[in-house]
């Protein structure tokens, strides 16, 4: 009996600790992997998220995978739909503002404003690529001086965010 | 008038939610039970006071009183009756009201469902809740007003005449009706759609339906009673929640679909990842919830994931409507940012504070350790690594790289979504192969034979199936074992739905029908899971094929002309111009679909023109098999140009998310008390 007593804790102690093991070492090998998951993804796929004036300003922004935000020029929207292609140009929007919608009217507004012209290939035209939307693309300025974008997202705030009161209401109905 | 009873509402609102904070924390200091009482009735009164202030938006939209800025800026003479009604969350502050309105309606049916059973934690509960709700009326009171009304001040020059304000200022006068009438903005076209009655709401039920088991967590720490009941007491509300939210997502997906015209349905923009991330520490929560059940484990962790679910929620909320982050979804820049911040931070905080000065005393010590690795604990901590990785990856993704980019590189850095899709393509096979194997693991830890032989027909199934889409020209290799992976949980959930209906076939000598209804009702926990598992598995087939084996192509028709694109044929028939009653003119076209010669159906995409853009609506020929989605680009009465897209099983991510719902709904619906 007193063996047994002697025996027992010896046992489960050994297996506990054995079995803990095993839990740190799938832990370990787990959070590695996610951590791999993680860096290794982000390191493919991670772009600068740029202004059109540092894009055409530093060289080294030529060529190089990137992502840039502008103001979209309604005027210069052009789409070859034979050949799914659609072509504009953006103009700078500096990467820090109050109110977008202010910043593309301003930016739209101001004729020295860098501008950049755009190539998508194979794709429907947005219903949201219009006149002072904001642009946000994916891709690369090519060497023919165009940024050829793989992927295109748009926002339109002026259109439907509550703006500034109409000047229709600012006049005195006649009842009054 | 209807402007001041939404007022008035909206002020007894937020005075009954403040006075049940102050008298239920009086009636812990006091120990009277009648302070608790009337605190509960302040706090019971909130909904009504809500109820009333919406429906006083309401009536105001749908009669048109555009002296309401709100009004004025969601709608317009020309907006349909149903759009007119869903224009209450259509936009900023009438979805705030909504909001708050819809917590209340999840609070006052807490309190009410649980006052008898738990009534030691509804001191703190309801003042949690009530910080929650007065947080979010105080927004619309004082910040994003919905009941603030167009005034034409006559002393002031004409540019700055016209003001929005709550309260009638000195010397001001309503504008014209005529000048209203004709200055409504009227609603963003993206959101007049049928995904649009619906799947807001959800969405916001799934966020607010958090807030109770928030709430109870919270309330067991600050009382002590760190016993299960907070976990009884919120158990069906977070299932609710995560319905809803599951429920909002899908809807989400789906208007997706119809409205953005890129043939997809997940685009991983922010504000879908701000929505996703409670599903996600909801779904980890819901599993890891059995264990402490159970087995007396993982209580930290639970609390953990309860706090995080509700966080996770009060982050995206004030992601999307702080209008900080670029997103199709995302309202307008707001005012509303950095108090959202600021509720987000003190209630995290708190709860995290709480946890911790309960953890030092000990009192969240576990019953059990975790014995073996192959037991149905250990895979469900696993299954909750799974979700809390996929959580952190895309949380990192959306929100953590762009914000330390910009902190430590002065310049923002984003992924795109092909690197999303890198990060979560393993952790969903993970999550899959999981969902076939934990549910058979036994409690305590079983042997790998034992298990072994539960998975062998499974598996069978599994490769059967591979080796027949091989067969039948699933050609590439990396779909086929796609789909063995989410196929194998399917088989797992079927065959054990069918071991346990030949069990009671066995036992009591039941019909097939009655045995398997009995089953349901008998566990409807375990069974309703297994639908929702299946449900999963369904969508799981429906992105695996939409997705991988989706076609694109872009054609210009001459009318009467015909595009072949694999089995389908395109004809262009027509194309007309038509003016719809709100006014907008649609151009629409005509096109036949046939299939192997036969014609199968007719479409007609259009584009609709409101004054703010055009939208493109396009034509679809759904079946099980696919999609035939077809996007008209521009054209006339001689030539159109198309974007066709063949979206192979896409319709099975809206049918399982159905079987998703009612499995959910199985495992929630509460047993008759006997």
């Amino acid at each position: 009996m007193s063996q047994a007593d002697w025996e027992k804790p010896k046992h489960p102690l050994k297996r506990k600790r054995s079995q803990r093991l095993q839990f740190i070492t799938a832990g370990a090998v787990l959070l590695v992997s996610l951590l791999y998951l993680l860096v290794s993804g982000t390191l493919q796929g991670a772009r600068y998220f740029i202004t059109v004036a540092e894009v055409l300003e530093d060289p080294a922004h030529h060529g190089p995978t990137l992502r840039v935000s502008g103001a979209v020029d309604g005027e210069s929207i052009d789409y070859d739909s034979e050949n799914a292609i659609i072509r504009f140009e953006i103009v700078h929007i500096p990467s820090q503002y109050d109110d977008l919608a202010q910043a593309l009217h301003a930016a739209l507004s101001d004729d020295a404003a860098p501008r950049m012209k755009i190539v998508v290939a194979d794709a429907a035209i947005p219903d949201l690529l219009q006149h002072e939307a904001q642009a946000i693309l994916t891709g690369a300025l090519e060497s023919d001086g165009i940024f050829h974008a793989s992927e295109l997202l748009l926002k339109c705030p002026s259109r439907f965010e509550e703006s500034s009161p109409p000047e229709a209401l600012g006049q005195i109905p006649e009842h009054n | 008038m209807l402007a001041e009873l939404g007022l008035a509402a909206l002020t007894l609102a937020l005075a009954g939610a403040l006075y049940a904070i102050v008298a239920c924390l009086y009636s812990v200091r006091a120990g009277e039970v009648r302070w608790l009482q009337s605190g509960r009735n302040a706090a019971l009164l909130t909904c009504p006071a809500l109820l009333l202030a919406t429906g006083a938006l309401a009536i105001a939209l749908l009669t048109e009183q555009y002296q309401l800025s709100y009004v004025y800026q969601a709608s317009d003479p020309g907006t349909p009756t149903l759009y007119r009604f869903t224009a209450l969350w259509g936009a900023q502050r009438g979805s705030l009201l909504f909001w708050s309105l819809l917590m209340s309606g999840f609070i006052a049916g807490a309190i009410l469902l649980n006052w008898r059973d738990e009534r030691r934690l509804m001191p703190f509960a309801i003042p949690i809740m009530m910080a929650s709700l007065a947080f979010f009326v105080g927004l619309s009171l004082f910040i994003e007003n919905p009941f603030e009304r167009w005034w034409i001040l006559v002393d002031m020059p004409a540019e700055q005449q016209a003001v929005s304000s709550a309260l009638i200022p000195p010397r001001a006068v309503p504008p014209s009706e005529a000048s209203l009438q004709a200055g409504a903005e009227g609603m963003n076209p993206l959101l007049r759609h049928f995904g649009m009655v619906i799947h807001p709401p959800m969405l916001y039920l799934g966020f607010v339906g958090f807030t109770i088991p928030f709430a109870f967590a919270v309330a067991a720490l600050a009382s002590g009673d760190l016993s299960n009941n907070w976990l009884r007491a919120t158990r069906r509300w977070s299932l609710l929640a995560w319905l809803f939210l599951s429920l909002g997502l899908i809807l989400g997906g789906r208007w997706a679909y119809d409205v953005l015209g890129w043939g997809g349905y997940w685009g991983w923009d922010p504000v879908e990842n701000a929505a996703f991330l409670p599903w996600l520490v909801g779904t980890a929560f819901i599993h890891s919830v059995m264990i402490q059940e159970k087995r007396g484990m993982l209580k930290v962790w639970n609390m953990l994931l309860v706090i995080a679910a509700f966080s996770a929620v009060m982050f995206g909320t004030f992601a999307t409507r702080s209008g900080v982050i670029d997103s199709v979804h995302s309202f307008a820049r707001s005012e509303v940012g950095f108090p959202m911040l600021a509720f987000w931070a003190a209630m995290t905080l708190l709860a995290l504070a709480l946890l911790a000065w309960r953890w030092r005393q000990g009192a969240l010590r576990d019953e059990r350790q975790f014995a073996a690795l192959l037991s149905r604990e250990s895979l469900f901590v696993l299954n909750n690594v799974i979700f809390i990785a996929l959580f952190v990856a895309i949380f990192w993704g959306s929100f953590g790289l762009p914000i330390t980019s910009e902190l430590f590189l002065g310049k923002e850095v984003t992924i795109g979504a092909p690197t999303f899709e890198f990060y979560v393509v393993p952790l969903f096979i993970a999550m899959y192969i999981l969902m076939g194997v934990a549910p058979l693991a036994a409690w305590g830890g079983m042997a790998l034979s034992r298990l072994g032989g539960m998975l062998r027909l499974p598996l069978l199934l599994t490769a059967l199936s591979v080796l027949v889409l091989t067969i039948i020209g699933t050609d590439l290799l990396v779909a086929a074992l796609g789909y063995g992976v989410v196929l194998f949980a399917a088989f797992v959930a079927l065959v054990e739905v069918a071991r346990g209906v030949a069990a009671r076939r066995r036992l009591l000598g039941e019909n097939p029908l009655r045995a398997f209804v009995a089953l349901f009702g008998r566990n409807q926990r375990r069974y309703g899971g297994y639908i929702v598992h299946l449900g999963v598995t369904v969508i799981g087939i429906g992105v695996i094929g939409s997705t991988i084996f989706q076609t694109e192509e872009q054609h210009t028709l001459n009318r009467g002309e015909t595009v072949t694109i694999q089995d389908y044929s395109l004809r262009y028939e027509d194309f007309l111009r038509a003016q719809a009653v709100d006014g907008r003119l649609m151009n629409i076209a005509s096109l036949v679909i046939l299939r192997h010669g036969d014609e199968v159906a007719r479409i007609r995409p259009r584009i609709d023109e409101y004054p703010q853009l055009p939208m493109s609506i396009a034509g679809a020929h759904s079946t099980l098999e696919n999609d035939f989605y077809v996007l008209l680009i521009r054209g006339d009465r001689q030539r159109a140009t198309f974007r066709i897209y063949i979206n192979p099983l896409v319709n099975l991510v809206w049918w399982g998310g159905l079987l998703l719902i009612l499995g959910t709904a199985i495992a929630a619906y509460p047993k008759a008390q006997r």
